[in-house]
């Protein structure tokens, strides 16, 4: 095989390079509003046991709030039984798993990695994917995937297709934890940390 | 069949001579001492809790056992440092052969380390010479241990007992890899069922083939029968509601050591009425 780029590869790389270069430099300046999951109560770690915020949902003066949430995979377990998916307190069915779901919207979605085995259903990874048509934000499952119950993989994320950017958030207004803060949109759009 | 929590060793008051940042491992030696590994360091206690002596590690260990010879095996990560009983370096395995090492036990001459990159148990003979993995084997290649520790000890007739949380099970299985069965099922409202998205964390062997575990978000410790029966619920709501991985061992006596994660404690339990040795 040539170790050598082709024409095409070569304009490819820079048109995405110049395209990049581009929204980098449309960013710059501009602020966007974000959440700040180690300060979030719903998924600051070490708040175990306190009730969920659902001010999101409640204080967004966007219908079905701009807030969603977002399954990180690299950190998720893809357990068998999710307890962002599950309310793990419910009784068990007949197939063993708990017979309800924890999301109010069902807007978590399970699929099986591979095959199931039909005799056995635990001896199998799942992927869980929130639906963020459904979602609107009101952060039980970023609560019942916390840590220690869960990894923390769910968290909540401001979309900013659907954020009008008011100058003064209100969600931001009533958080009680200060999380949600005006970020440089680059930094918001490329997903660093908060403290990056 | 009940027990009495007895005591409480260490804690955030206990002075610089305690473990400031973590306590991963536990076991209960044949001579009735407890060895605990943590930080970079191990300690050794007597039965009544008193420090016996205390050595440092090359890296913080997230396991420990006892030998029938009395040498001490910390695991870490990439590496496995043996110690004399008296802490003396003996020897350490090192290389790329060497994950997460979060369990040690013996079947013999032979060590079993459990690799939690692995997610797998390795099994090696006197001259470290691998002789098979165990765990791997199944449709989901490994342990299901979201919590990134994997526990297992090993009984006195040479079968593995294993924790795969993701299962919600404690799983037997032959030297060879050959899977024996299993106890356990997710139950999240009856305490007989493991709870949450991935439990029992760690397991012992007690004394009567039962066996001790831990649980994460209700954090707890239970000891069943050999038939996964519940005998006792250990600990309700005296663990920091934080912890997670509490490492757990139970000596001859029946007596079982839990290790809080949080406020880095160790609880030790003992059988209400004492156990035949």
């Amino acid at each position: 095989m040539s170790k050598g780029f082709s024409r095409r590869q070569v304009v490819a790389v820079t048109g995405l390079g110049l395209t990049a270069g581009f929204l980098v430099k449309k960013a710059e300046g501009q602020v966007v509003w974000q959440i700040d999951s180690k300060s979030c109560v719903n998924s600051k770690l070490g708040e175990v046991g306190v009730k969920v915020c659902d001010l999101c949902v409640k204080e967004c003066v966007v219908t079905q709030s701009a807030v969603r949430a977002v399954n990180e995979f690299s950190k998720c377990g893809r357990c068998c039984v999710c307890p962002a998916y599950f309310n793990v307190k419910s009784a068990v069915g007949k197939d063993g798993l708990p017979s309800e779901k924890l999301c109010p919207r069902d807007a978590i979605l399970r699929k099986p990695i591979g095959e199931v085995d039909p005799n056995d259903p635990a001896n199998n990874f799942y992927e869980y994917v929130i639906d963020e048509a459904k979602c609107d934000g009101c952060g039980k499952c970023v609560m019942a995937c916390k840590e220690p119950a869960g990894l923390g993989s769910i968290v909540l994320r401001v979309r900013h297709d659907l954020c009008v950017n008011c100058n003064n958030c209100a969600i931001s207004q009533a958080c009680p934890k200060d999380a949600i803060t005006q970020w440089p949109a680059l930094k918001a759009v490329l997903g660093l940390s908060e403290t990056a | 069949m009940e027990y009495r929590h007895t005591r409480v060793m260490g804690g955030p008051e206990s002075g610089p001579d305690w473990f400031r940042h973590a306590i991963r491992g536990l076991a209960a030696g044949r001579d009735g001492r407890l060895y605990a590994a943590g930080d970079s360091r191990v300690m050794v206690f007597d039965p009544a809790g008193k420090v016996l002596r205390t050595w440092a590690t090359a890296k913080p260990g997230c396991c420990l056992a006892v030998a029938a010879d009395g040498r001490v095996l910390v695991g870490e990560a990439g590496q496995v440092e043996i110690f004399s009983g008296a802490g003396q370096l003996l020897q350490a395995w090192r290389g790329g052969w060497l994950g997460e090492i979060t369990a040690i036990g013996f079947h013999g001459a032979e060590t079993l380390v459990a690799d939690a990159a692995a997610r797998c148990i390795r099994r090696y003979d006197s001259g470290l010479k691998k002789l098979n993995d165990i765990g791997l084997d199944n449709r989901t290649n490994g342990f299901l241990i979201p919590n990134g520790v994997l526990d297992f000890e090993v009984d006195a007739a040479g079968v593995i007992h294993a924790a795969n949380p993701g299962k919600h099970r404690v799983e037997r299985y032959q030297a060879d890899g050959k899977l024996l069965g299993h106890v356990g099922r997710f139950d999240g409202l009856n305490p007989e069922g493991f709870p949450g998205c991935c439990n029992p964390t760690n397991v012992a062997l007690g004394t009567g083939g039962r066996l001790v575990v831990t649980e994460k978000a209700e954090s707890r410790a239970k000891v069943l029968d050999s038939g996964g029966k519940l005998v006792a619920v250990l600990g309700t709501r005296i663990f920091d509601a934080g912890c997670k991985n509490m490492a757990v061992a139970s000596d001859f006596r029946g007596r079982v050591y839990v290790a809080e994660t949080v406020k880095l404690r160790i609880f030790v339990f003992e059988p209400a009425r004492a156990e035949a040795v």
